[in-house]
């Protein structure tokens, strides 16, 4: 029973890891992707560096994933 | 390492009455780039002026772009090739001109005609309406105390209008329209009837002049449309002979004209005096001599000097004047890299100053790519589209992606055979339990001689799981440690940059405190780890702590004096640096883990719960297909962009500055036009 217990909240801190995560980054990068979607309208020749900052918020969702693989996997 | 091809400036003197053949010369070398002169750069030398035919050309130009667009001729129409010579001798007997008054009198009778389809389906529209009521025409008009109004009304309006004395004649609509009400009253009333009129939405119809019933006006109009349209189909016509007459010529013309527009316009970009000119430029250094030889024996009385071959310091730039700083960045890569210069040019061009990051994204990015998919089912598309869109496309975004799609192809094939042992999330070799949710090819097929013939190639026998408990800390481990090292990677490049443009000691205080930050960073880090996670005892690491804590000391006194607390502040980012290469063994899990998801419903839920016939196997194999294309599919998105994201952030941030100016150099592209004497 408790390593039933143990397991469900292990399953339940995974998907909190990955949900959050994805939560913030989606919030991050609806704010960057419209101020880059806005600068590259004005400037085409800014896609490289606003793919960059489109992208830079997307480390926490990998973080996230990461954490839950651990705690699924390896704990 | 990969740096942009050297270059060297030279001046060009010649006269003023040879500038014409300088030119043309200099436009057929392919390898000059021009450097603007800038106004009292050099004193008694002003702006050159067009010459005499530039204005000419630039006109029959604009008039050939605007015939090319009234006859929809556009980038993708298929023309023929012309001669140079043939354009040459069309355009010198004003056969543009010729063109332009077809085109336009053709034009002209549209336009006329058009005008007079609109007038007449406005007179339609109203007569249409008018013939409800059994009024003729020349009724409504031609008192002296009587006003007619008559127009649609949402309702009837002889109510409202019994207190005035008028004539009201009304027919209702349907649902959808509106009814239709003549209105007879006396001048003085008009005002009167007009504000109740508005109370029932009454919009005012122009009644055409005409006499007898509207029915028949109607019928004469439709009738002129009828024939207005047959018209219009005949200019239709008229206009696409004149496209197949004249596409060749319009296209290839437009093309000659620019070439003449921009050779024309040269000299305003070069200095010139009364009886000379002077032009400078790059040439790439290798070609400089023989640049110089083909100008001088090409143009007469023309003399060619190498002013200077230019090195990579700071230092030559500062001493340089304003215009010969900048140099052009001519990118010096091989065939393979060549195509890798896309993603570089997405960021910016290279300075000429620094390494041309191109070769290290033409190894890094397909690999990581490769090792995010790691499965030869979803490889051998790959390699097939992307060897299909290098052999087929031109378009360089889609060059691109097929760049990526072919390479890193092939390293998901490696990756796939030899190090995952895996073909569409499952693995080739391994035994399959009842209980088991994960299957192999060997058990599916029932090849036995699968393990013989893998044996010894993949690791722990069956590959690396890639959601296997046991594999799953040495994937990220294994990402981590490819992150140190495409790091250390970077710094190294930057400080050899700085050490190109300033020398090593000041590449060594500008760069040199982050390259030993870093690695303090990493020993420290690695240190902890062992100490937290494998629960080692602190003696056993504490070589490497002390090393590592030297070195970061060391690395944050050099960095204080540049980037002040920002020595400190930066020190997370570069753990987080590290730890975002777990994307590549992340990313990995992740679509393994949906192939595992989708296997297993289409094998052991579809094909092995509901039975085993054949429409089972059928049902079970297009879900299979179409869930294991839409992993596929997402593996485009997922793993190119974020292999990409790993050279753009982790990888080029660190050293590459960018901002540089691409070696353009002054040559004609023909392609709608050939000439003999210029592939010569």
């Amino acid at each position: 029973m408790a390593a039933a217990e143990a397991a469900g909240l292990i399953a339940v801190g995974a998907g909190l890891a990955v949900g959050l995560t994805g939560l913030g980054a989606g919030i991050a990068e609806g704010n960057v992707g419209a101020a880059a979607v806005g600068a590259i309208t004005e400037d085409a020749s800014l896609f490289g560096k606003a793919m960059i900052f489109m992208v830079l918020p997307e480390t926490i969702v990998i973080f996230g994933l990461v954490i839950s693989i651990l705690a699924i996997f390896v704990m | 390492m990969s740096l942009p091809e050297s270059m060297s400036r030279i001046v060009i003197v010649g006269a003023n009455s040879r500038l014409d053949q300088a030119i043309d010369v200099l436009y057929s070398m392919g390898t000059v780039h021009l450097i603007d002169h800038t106004v009292d750069a050099d004193e008694g030398f002003t702006l050159g002026t067009p010459r005499p035919y530039a204005p000419k050309a630039s006109e029959r130009l604009l008039k050939v772009r605007s015939m090319e667009k009234d006859l929809g001729i556009t980038k993708k129409t298929p023309t023929n090739v012309v001669s140079v010579d043939e354009i040459k001798k069309k355009l010198s007997a004003d056969s543009v001109e010729f063109a332009e008054d077809e085109v336009i009198s053709v034009l002209d009778k549209k336009n006329d005609l058009n005008q007079r389809i609109t007038e007449l389906n406005a007179k339609k529209k109203s007569l249409d309406v008018l013939s409800k009521l059994d009024i003729d025409l020349d009724m409504y008009s031609g008192y002296r105390s009587i006003v007619s109004m008559v127009g649609t009304v949402a309702v009837d309006p002889s109510v409202a209008l019994s207190g005035i004395p008028c004539e009201v004649e009304y027919r209702a609509g349907s649902k959808k329209e509106d009814g239709i009400a003549a209105v007879f009253c006396r001048v003085e009333d008009k005002d009167k009837v007009q504000s109740v009129l508005s109370d029932c939405d009454f919009s005012e119809i122009t009644v055409p002049e005409d006499t007898g019933s509207a029915a028949a006006a109607l019928k004469k109009v439709e009738h002129e449309l009828v024939s207005a349209d047959a018209e219009m189909v005949k200019i239709e016509g008229e206009l696409a002979a004149l496209l197949e007459k004249h596409k060749d010529f319009l296209k290839a013309s437009e093309e000659e004209l620019a070439i003449e527009v921009d050779k024309g316009e040269l000299p305003v970009r070069i200095a010139s005096s009364a009886y000379s000119f002077v032009a400078d430029a790059w040439v790439p250094t290798k070609k400089a001599e023989s640049a110089k030889i083909e100008i001088e024996s090409k143009v007469e009385g023309t003399y060619v000097e190498i002013i200077e071959n230019r090195g990579r310091t700071m230092k030559e730039v500062e001493a340089a004047e304003d215009r010969f700083k900048e140099v052009p960045t001519k990118f010096n890569n091989g065939r393979m890299v060549k195509e890798f210069q896309y993603p570089t040019k997405l960021m910016s061009v290279p300075k000429y100053q620094e390494i041309d990051p191109s070769i290290l994204i033409a190894i890094f990015l397909p690999l990581f790519f490769g090792m995010m998919i790691g499965d030869v089912g979803y490889s051998i598309p790959f390699i097939i589209l992307g060897a299909y869109g290098l052999k087929v496309t031109h378009h360089k975004d889609w060059r691109a992606i097929a760049t990526v799609l072919f390479f890193g192809g092939i390293w998901a094939f490696i990756f796939g055979l030899f190090f995952y042992g895996e073909c569409l999330g499952m693995h080739f070799v391994g035994e399959h339990t009842a209980d088991d949710v994960t299957y192999t090819w060997q058990y599916l097929l029932g090849l036995d001689n699968l393990p013989a013939f893998f044996e010894g190639i993949l690791p722990g026998g069956h590959g690396v799981t890639k959601l296997g408990a046991d594999w799953i800390g040495f994937q990220l481990k294994l990402s981590v440690y490819i992150g140190v090292c495409h790091l250390l990677l970077a710094y190294c490049c930057a400080v050899y940059n700085k050490t190109l443009q300033h020398g090593f000691v000041h590449a060594f205080k500008e760069k040199g405190g982050w390259v030993l930050s870093f690695i303090g960073m990493v020993l420290i880090c690695y240190s902890l780890a062992m100490i937290l996670i494998y629960g080692q005892s602190f003696d056993s690491v504490m070589i490497i702590i002390g090393i590592g804590a030297v070195a970061l000391a060391i690395g944050i006194i050099l960095n204080i004096p540049e980037d002040g607390m920002q020595a400190v502040l930066e020190l997370p980012g570069i753990v987080g640096g590290v730890l975002s290469y777990t994307r590549i063994a992340a990313i990995g899990m992740s679509k393994a883990g949906m192939a595992l998801a989708f296997n297993y419903i289409c094998i052991g839920m579809i094909y092995g719960g509901l039975g085993e016939g054949p429409i089972a196997l059928i049902v079970a194999f297009a879900l299979f297909a179409f869930l294991h294309l839409m992993i596929w599919t997402l593996g485009i998105l997922s793993a190119g962009l974020h292999s990409l994201r790993l050279q753009f952030v982790e990888l080029m941030v660190k050293f590459y500055e960018g901002g540089g100016v691409e070696y353009e150099p002054l040559k004609i592209k023909r392609v709608k036009t050939t000439s003999d004497k210029e592939k010569a």
